[in-house]
């Protein structure tokens, strides 16, 4: 019998024997404030506010507002996340290749 | 060693059965791993003098911590030695520095390697490839050291394929790439000494990176004949409109050629930069850039790379043979630069 140890870490904050841990989903998003992030490809503005549209028009959400990032491989900045902190509930980051 | 090991332990029956668990579990590239028992993982890092939970590098997108253990467990399955360790700490410092940002390299479609260049005196004493089939098999060192790095992305840093390794094509790099330089037959600075160290000094040159693309030029006896072919099948490559850095791997016969017109790195450098430069009117006609043809795009020049600098130029291959490489870098160097680091013994 041998003995073996674990390669792996669970990433995100959280216990590492449990993984990450995830901000509570909200039950609906009818009345809820959409952040939208944005991260500078071709057209992912344009598919972005298309499904920020259809979160309001079939879903219910309050308005929509959008941010972007300084490029596709950095994470949004500070300043992004102080914003979303203060006037939104949900937000949907994504991108358009 | 003060404090103990951390990981959760795992039981198998023997060697073969702790190698098909590891494959079992997920943690392999695909080839057999050595099982990583603590006695090996604890001569791992007695030979760094590095307790457990040092952390190696902090991974913001993940929010991971790369702790010297996990790296020893990961360094095990790759098949390195103790004495690989310093190399493989020093390039997990590097894709754990913003400046190369892990995020894109380690998650995007395009699909990166971890391109890891090894120069100074460890390169020699671990008899870490810098000559004949630089790219490929028979190298120990440089086939596990670059594996233990992929193995820390997947298993600590989560770049899996399929899910946070979205690599389209991806390329056999992936698996393990590294090289060091020709130092002791090159006659140009080191890449390490370019970059700011000294001669004596070993260090790791990371950055996110394509396949090599080779050329030939078996025809030429001047540095400007070789350099011409190298920028005509270089200045359409990579991520064209992008403008990441550039690697050039410069092997035995070209480079005894381009050192016998007198040519340096700088003045290399300088020559493919102007050299690689596109029309904006070839760009917009092969629809890479966007935008209708205006009478002036045909003698509006766009560099491959933003800089002279960021090519990068590397002695290294076979003595025998005309052939070089090309190497483009991953996105954009806006989105992730190569770094340099020491390794520290």
């Amino acid at each position: 019998m041998i003995e073996i140890l674990d390669p792996t870490v669970q990433p995100g904050a959280g216990d590492p024997a449990t993984g990450p841990t995830w901000a509570p989903r909200p039950d609906s998003l009818a009345g809820r404030r959409i952040g939208l992030i944005e991260n500078t490809k071709h057209n992912s503005d344009r598919l972005l506010q298309r499904i920020g549209d259809l979160l309001k028009s079939e879903y219910g959400a309050a308005e929509t507002r959008m941010w972007r990032k300084r490029n596709s491989s950095v994470p949004a900045h500070e300043e992004i996340i102080a914003e979303l902190k203060q006037s939104c509930d949900v937000m949907v980051a994504g991108i358009g290749d | 060693m003060a404090s103990s090991l951390a990981s959760a332990r795992l039981a198998a029956a023997d060697e073969g059965e702790a190698m098909e668990l590891c494959h079992r579990k997920g943690w392999t590239d695909g080839l057999p791993v050595v099982p990583p028992t603590p006695a090996r993982v604890r001569a791992m890092l007695e030979g760094l003098g590095l307790e457990p939970d040092h952390e190696i590098a902090y991974v913001a997108h993940r929010a991971v911590s790369i702790t010297a253990e996990k790296v020893a467990i990961n360094a095990v399955m790759a098949g390195c030695l103790p004495e690989h360790m310093p190399v493989v700490v020093a390039a997990v410092e590097a894709i754990g520095d913003p400046r190369w940002t892990y995020h894109g390299p380690g998650t995007s479609t395009a699909g990166a390697g971890v391109l890891i260049i090894v120069n100074g005196p460890v390169a020699r004493e671990l008899d870490i490839n810098a000559g004949d089939n630089l790219f490929g098999p028979g190298w120990r060192a440089n086939l596990t050291i670059g594996r233990a790095v992929r193995l820390v992305m997947r298993n600590v840093c989560g770049s899996r394929p399929g899910t946070l390794d979205r690599g389209t094509l991806g390329h056999p790099g992936k698996l393990s790439y590294v090289i060091a330089e020709n130092e002791a037959e090159s006659p140009w600075t080191p890449l390490h000494v370019e970059r700011g160290l000294r001669p004596e000094q070993s260090a790791v040159t990371v950055m996110a990176a394509e396949s090599p693309h080779q050329f030939y030029n078996q025809l030429s006896s001047t540095a400007e004949g070789v350099l011409t072919t190298l920028a005509d099948n270089m200045r359409i490559s990579g991520n064209v409109m992008g403008q990441t850095q550039y690697v050039l791997v410069i092997a035995g016969e070209h480079m005894r050629t381009i050192a016998g017109s007198g040519w340096d790195k700088p003045r290399i450098r300088e020559f493919v930069f102007a050299h690689t430069q596109n029309s904006h009117a070839h760009l917009k006609r092969t629809q890479r850039m966007s935008g209708a043809i205006l009478p002036e795009d045909e003698s509006r020049m766009r560099p491959l790379c933003a800089s002279p600098d960021d090519i990068l130029v590397v002695a290294a291959g076979g003595r025998a043979g005309a052939f070089s490489a090309f190497i483009p870098g991953w996105g954009s160097a806006r989105a992730s630069l190569a770094v340099t680091k020491e390794v520290t013994r």
